[in-house]
């Protein structure tokens, strides 16, 4: 298999953010928590590079602590949803009959509300909390995968190769992991890298809302909705960790774009 | 006179790969050149090549002067007044060059409309003459179809009619029968004859089968790997061909095959038999209950037949005759409504709780090559999965089992490691009959193992599977749509249609005395070497 460049440049990104997340207690110059009114609103410049906030804190050094919460946050929210809804969608498409009803009317459930609003109205009963982010993301996010699965299993199921699996007397279970998911996996896989993306943003604007993370910490969501009511004035408090996020997403697209590429097979 | 289109040095490239090799020929008003070749060598490129339909990476070279005008060199524009109008084109698969959501009648008028001043009810009246013209029933009615109303034969008819509305001179003909069946494609050659001989068409007729094309054209090239091997009269060519490929390709043809039907009918006590067998797919709904009936479709209807230890029995019938349900029947896919099904003197339920232990003794092989091996396996793990799963052999022998079987179907051993993308057509088959042989099974069924492969390929599978049967003894079922294939390897055939059996008998009986007139439709329609040009 031949890695794509696209790809490349995507795992790069993320691979940066990923050693910044890292190595971040040493790459920050300050304490991201310390209060400092002695600098208060400072322009960037050589003793701040990003400038500080409104309680004198160092924009940078937030920024760089930031993208453990921004990774955490992404990488873990997908994981729930995408076993889930594979698992469903699988199962779903490929025995069709009434466990595909099921599935579906199950899904038609979750469908008609917006994405954002549901996960904010479950996130609001739960009470504010990346836990509850969590949980939020498991009940909503699956739809997604479990459509594109059932997508992928539908034809599979009618697919030569698994007619012929199934002539040679194997098991559905086997069937199902050895032939079905190896080959409905690459969408589900291009689909979790933008999905990544969309969970760092909607955990961001939860921040923003006051229903995420809660306030003092470094997370980006949460600087740029405390930088907001000075965008006028000092607009790096929000412009770094947006712009940092803009990084991470792209680093992220890429490489589910760079991955459709590779895991297309060749006829 | 001088020649219609005359093509020198035609030469196409993609990247650093060559698909069409200098080639040069000349083509005469009213005359028919027919380009054979099997798939990959450059004859549909040629074909394309010449109205430049070919995607942007493709560098042309040479010339194809069309009433002296090369057709490689013309701008865009004007080349464009020349597609459609002076030289039109038919594809290989009409349901995927139609548009679905535009009816018949409408994709029809579309070229006239471009080309022609013709509007309202001349129009209309034009459309209606084509439909006429390519022998379409009722014009007035299958104008206002849509594509998915027609059958795969109509649709064909409807593109040639919208390929004929402007009077070109030149028709280019793309695989236009391949994908029809027997009896279709013989109605739809006898139609591109009769154009010919009515409008003084011109045609160049691009074909993997030269029996197709005998019956069309009289002039023939013969390409392989890009370049031309042979050209002449078609009846110079069949009768003496001077290239070591195209004697080849001759001697492929099923007109030529060695026939190979193992024994005369044994009478030893069959070893599957079939009783009364239905095949129903969908399920009853509520609305069937009250109304008492059955609910589903129908795809088999009632089958009776039994094929004895060593003899080989064929399935003929066209799409949708129900004889590839029938073979998923046998081995379990599918659960018959009725009837019952007997293996070795005793009751079998394939989709039952036995399913195993009878598909040790019966095995399917598919009819698409790349689809019937799962893309992400390599070949050595493909025949090994049934040895595992099943525990056919030893944990420790199964390598070299595999070996064994890759050597029984004459796979090189270096192939092993190669994914089926990697693969041809006839190397992926047989990985598909190693794995079914793996089970040491006593009867093959064979779902159209031939129809996706070219015909060489195909002479070489149908050879391997003809010895294997004698090797090992099997008992073979063969379903095709190819009347010459069954002829030459099974004792007993039956016959098919719309899910019931028409006729059944010995193989020489039905093909030199059909009783039903379907069969002797049937047989009428298989394309012969022979055939006479028009």
């Amino acid at each position: 298999m031949r890695v794509s460049p696209m790809f490349l440049t995507g795992f790069s990104l993320v691979l940066v953010w990923g050693l910044i997340a890292l190595a971040a207690p040493l790459l920050a110059t300050h304490d991201p928590y310390a209060i400092d009114f002695e600098a208060i609103l400072q322009a960037p410049g050589p003793a701040h590079w990003f400038g500080t906030d409104n309680v004198g804190r160092d924009t940078y050094s937030r920024v760089v602590f930031g993208a453990r919460l921004a990774l955490y946050i992404g990488l873990l929210g997908v994981i729930a949803p995408m076993l889930i809804g594979m698992t469903i969608g699988l199962l779903a498409g490929y025995f069709g009959g009434w466990v595909d009803t099921l599935a579906m009317r199950l899904l038609d459930i979750t469908v008609p509300f917006p994405f954002f609003v549901l996960v904010l109205a479950i996130v609001a009963v739960l009470g504010p909390g990346i836990e509850n982010y969590f949980i939020a993301l498991a009940l909503v996010g699956w739809v997604g995968y479990a459509r594109l699965a059932r997508a992928e299993a539908v034809v599979l199921r009618q697919a030569e190769f698994v007619l012929a699996a199934r002539t040679m007397g194997f098991s559905h279970g086997y069937i199902l992991l050895r032939h079905v998911l190896p080959n409905a996996l690459s969408p589900i896989v291009v689909y979790m890298m933008t999905d990544v993306t969309l969970v760092i943003l909607f955990g961001a604007a939860l921040g923003f809302l006051g229903m995420g993370v809660s306030p003092p910490a470094a997370e980006w969501g949460v600087m740029i909705a405390e930088g907001q009511s000075y965008i006028a004035t000092a607009w790096w408090i929000s412009f770094f960790p947006g712009l940092a996020m803009v990084a991470l997403g792209v680093g992220f697209a890429l490489i589910g774009d760079g991955l459709a590429r590779m895991l297309r097979i060749e006829r | 006179m001088s020649a219609l289109l005359r093509v020198q040095g035609l030469s196409v490239r993609f990247g650093s790969t060559v698909a069409v090799d200098d080639v040069s020929f000349e083509l005469e008003r009213g005359a028919a050149l027919g380009i054979v070749g099997e798939s990959g060598s450059g004859k549909s490129v040629t074909c394309r090549a010449l109205l430049r339909l070919l995607p942007r990476s493709a560098r042309i070279d040479g010339r194809a002067a069309f009433e002296g005008r090369d057709l490689l060199a013309l701008p865009e524009p004007e080349l464009n007044r020349i597609r459609g109008k002076r030289i039109a084109m038919i594809f290989q698969t009409p349901a995927s060059h139609l548009d679905p959501l535009m009816r018949i009648g409408d994709q029809v008028a579309e070229t006239l409309r471009k080309h022609t001043e013709m509007r309202g009810r001349a129009l209309r009246e034009e459309v209606l003459r084509l439909l006429d013209v390519v022998r379409i029933p009722d014009p007035d009615r299958w104008a206002r179809a849509y594509p998915h109303q027609l059958s795969g034969g109509m649709k064909q008819r409807a593109m040639i009619a919208g390929a004929l509305a402007c009077q070109p001179d030149l028709l280019l003909a793309d695989e236009p029968t391949t994908a029809l069946d027997a009896t279709v494609q013989k109605s739809v050659l006898e139609l591109l004859a009769q154009l010919r001989r009515e409008r003084n068409l011109s045609m160049i007729f691009v074909s993997h089968d030269l029996g197709a094309v005998a019956q069309v054209c009289d002039d023939l090239l013969v390409m392989r790997r890009a370049r031309l091997v042979e050209s002449g009269p078609v009846r110079r060519v069949v009768a003496a061909p001077r290239h070591a490929y195209t004697a080849q390709l001759i001697a492929s043809h099923p007109d030529r095959l060695e026939a190979a039907p193992p024994a005369a009918l044994s009478g030893a006590p069959p070893l599957v038999e079939a009783k009364g067998v239905q095949v129903r797919y969908g399920s009853r709904t509520l609305a069937d209950l009250i109304a008492g009936r059955e609910g589903g479709f129908i795809a088999v209807e009632e089958a009776d037949f039994s094929v004895s230890p060593g003899e080989s029995l064929g399935i003929v019938g066209e799409s949708g005759s129900g004889k590839s349900t029938l073979a998923r029947a046998l081995v379990g896919l599918v659960r018959p409504r009725k009837g019952t099904l007997v293996f070795d003197g005793a009751p079998a339920d394939p989709a039952g709780p036995g399913r195993i232990a009878l598909l040790r003794e019966m095995q399917l092989v598919y009819q698409h090559p790349y689809e019937a091996l799962s893309p992400r396996l390599t070949v050595h793990a493909a025949i090994a999965e049934p040895l595992r799963r099943h525990r056919l052999c030893p944990r420790g022998a199964v390598d070299e089992r595999v070996r064994e079987l890759m050597a029984q179907v004459d796979l090189a051993p270096e192939l092993a490691a190669r994914l089926p993308g990697q693969l041809s057509g006839g190397q992926c088959q047989r990985v598909a009959i190693a794995r079914a042989l793996a089970f040491d099974p006593r009867v093959l069924i064979a779902d159209e193992v031939t129809s996706a492969l070219d015909v060489t390929l195909q002479a070489q599978v149908l050879g391997l599977l003809s010895r294997l049967q004698r090797e090992r003894g099997l008992t073979m079922i063969f379903i095709s749509h190819d009347l010459s294939l069954i002829r030459r390897l099974c004792n007993s055939v039956i016959v098919m249609r719309r899910g019931r059996i028409v006729e059944a008998g010995a193989t020489a009986a039905v093909f030199d005395a059909p009783r039903e007139d379907y069969t002797r439709e049937l047989i009428a329609a298989m394309p012969h070497l022979e055939g006479s040009a028009a």
